[in-house]
């Protein structure tokens, strides 16, 4: 079921084939921040094996997996499972990432998420730049759809979990 | 094999003489106190210039939002208080992400602009990608192969081993490889997209698999180090300005114990006959003609000392000649017409050479095509084949 009021799923939405899945519990994964570098890098090395350019997608998948990995890590979470998913329509991976994560959580993702789809995005995404914060988990949401063309969009997934679903064109990117 | 061992990890340094500073490598922060000595070498440069600072990162493979931040902030920052200084930051059209990522840093300060380094690469790079080489280079490669067949055992190619073909062009050597000698992994990289589309349509359309084709600059390449058994470089160091830097790469790519096989030509000594004197004056100008565009064509004698230089051992070299007797002199013969088309065409008018020269220039060609097509003719294109081993 949809959520947030984002991105209304099309109704012939294409089938995605699964191509690879890595789930670790989530106490793991935060135990180490290079377990974000690991995981990006050995999947993106995974599934752009059969890419026509596999070290070019690689590098990319990997540029925009690692930060949604890293969102992941400063989540507040729940007990349970992060669950990382990667299936292909064509040119375009999906990503899709349950989060275990508390209530108020939850609710910070929807947000952050219907920000991205915002007109403004991209002067939002600048100002961030030029301002003196690190960039917010909002901000690094945001810099996929600006500098990937990543569409965004979170499902309810179990209980004290959240599903992140980021739809990546990277085949399409120019040169 | 796990990649995430073999990817570099991240570097930052300063050079006074280029006022540039340069980051290469992974870098993946979780703070950014992690990222101090680089921040303030930067800081440290952005005192010291003038003008211009130049800020290189095509090697730059991964830098997440908290590193950019960081680095972009203190650029950022002296736009601000110095307002004569500017900033290029130099980007590889490889890594897809950094001239997207960096070119939103002039929309903030337009004292920030990006190039992107190998849009323009080596001097003579229009000619041979505008399209027009691609019939050469698919006969030059069917001619080549009745010789390299035979020898490239002796420089190291075995069935199961892991290659790469760097400069593939068109792809038909992998592909040739690939039916003869069945190695276990081949990626081939060449930084035309044209070629690099045409080879991926052949391979779909006949059905061959396990070629990895891939788009990259051969002078920085973002392959992992010593992965592969046997690296090739075909007809390609001599097009190169600096082929030391090419093969320092190939080099580094290349496993140790493995090889590195190069061919390359010398081109003031092709030949024929009848019409000799005619066939060798323009063969001499065409050498002078790509030393005028920075690429030198009789490199081939020079390859064991390239290979020596480059830190190679048990350097094996040897010659061979394509000739109008192998197969059809009709495809010597079009090989020719399509040099000529090119070199007196093309290349001898961006040179500004008059009709005169031109036309004699011409006439060495038509000589040459003549006496590949003579029944008692004979006509040759001379190819010089080295390889060394990478120490173990
Ligand atoms: C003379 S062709 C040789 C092609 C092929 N090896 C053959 O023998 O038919 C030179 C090739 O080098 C490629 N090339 C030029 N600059 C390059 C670079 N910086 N990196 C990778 N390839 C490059 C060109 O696109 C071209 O396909």
């Amino acid at each position: 079921m949809l959520m947030g009021s984002v991105r209304n799923e099309p109704a012939g939405e294409p089938t995605f084939e699964p191509m690879i899945q890595i789930d670790m519990e989530i106490k793991t994964f935060v135990s180490a921040w290079k377990h974000c570098d690991y995981v990006s890098t050995y999947m993106a090395w995974m599934i752009s094996q059969n890419r026509s350019d596999s070290v070019r997608h690689s590098n990319l998948f990997s540029s925009a997996f690692n930060e949604l990995l890293e969102v992941a890590f400063r989540t507040r979470h729940a007990d349970g499972e992060l669950a990382c998913r990667v299936s292909r329509h064509g040119a375009t991976d999906r990503i899709e990432l349950t989060i275990p994560c508390v209530p108020e959580e939850r609710q910070f993702y929807q947000e952050a998420v219907s920000q991205v789809a915002g007109v403004e995005a991209k002067e939002r995404y600048l100002n961030s730049v030029s301002g003196d914060l690190a960039p917010s988990r909002e901000i690094v949401l945001l810099e996929l759809a600006v500098d990937y063309n990543a569409t965004l969009r979170v499902e309810e997934a179990e209980s004290d979990a959240i599903k992140l679903v980021v739809d990546l064109p990277l085949e399409g990117l120019q040169h | 094999m796990s990649p995430y061992n073999l990817l570099p990890r991240f570097k930052a340094q300063y050079d006074a003489n280029n006022q540039e500073f340069s980051m290469s490598g992974v870098v993946r922060p979780q703070a950014i106190d992690e990222l101090g000595p680089s921040l303030a070498l930067l800081r440290d440069a952005i005192g010291r210039v003038r003008g211009v600072l130049y800020i290189n990162v095509r090697r730059l493979t991964q830098m997440n939002n908290a590193a950019f931040h960081a680095f972009s902030r203190v650029i950022i920052d002296a736009c601000r208080a110095i307002p004569d200084l500017k900033f290029v930051v130099i980007t590889s059209s490889v890594v897809g992400w950094t001239s997207r990522k960096f070119g939103r840093l002039n929309g903030i300060e337009p004292n920030i602009t990006v190039e992107e380094y190998d849009s323009k690469f080596y001097p003579g790079q229009g000619f041979l990608e505008e399209g027009g080489f691609v019939p050469i280079l698919r006969t030059q490669t069917k001619m080549t192969w009745r010789h390299e067949r035979t020898i490239l055992p002796r420089h190291g190619m075995r069935p199961g081993i892991a290659m790469a073909d760097i400069c593939c062009g068109i792809g038909d050597f992998a592909v040739l490889v690939q039916k003869e000698f069945q190695p276990s992994r081949i990626v081939a990289l060449d930084h035309s997209i044209s070629s690099l589309d045409y080879a991926r349509r052949v391979m779909r359309e006949f059905d061959i698999r396990g070629i990895e084709y891939t788009y990259g600059d051969a002078s920085e390449m973002l392959l992992d180090e010593a992965q592969f058994d046997l690296v090739t470089c075909r007809h390609s160091l001599q097009i190169f300005n600096r082929p030391e830097l090419i093969l320092k790469e190939l080099y580094r790519i290349c496993k140790p114990g493995g090889r590195v096989y190069i061919t390359n030509e010398k081109n003031s000594h092709c030949l024929g006959e009848p019409r000799a004197e005619s066939i060798r004056w323009t063969y001499n100008e065409v050498a002078k003609l790509f030393a005028h565009f920075e690429m030198d064509v009789e490199l081939g004698p020079k390859s064991r000392r390239y290979l020596i230089e480059a830190g190679f051992e048990d350097i094996r070299v040897e010659t061979f000649m394509v000739t109008n007797m192998d197969g059809d002199p009709q495809d010597f013969a079009d090989v020719i017409v399509a040099w000529a088309d090119v070199y007196a065409g093309d290349m001898a008018t961006r040179r500004g050479d008059g009709p005169e020269f031109v036309a004699r220039f011409r006439q060495g060609f038509q000589d040459h095509i003549f006496a590949a097509l003579h029944p008692k003719g004979y006509a040759g294109w001379p190819i010089w084949v080295a390889s060394g081993r990478r120490p173990q």
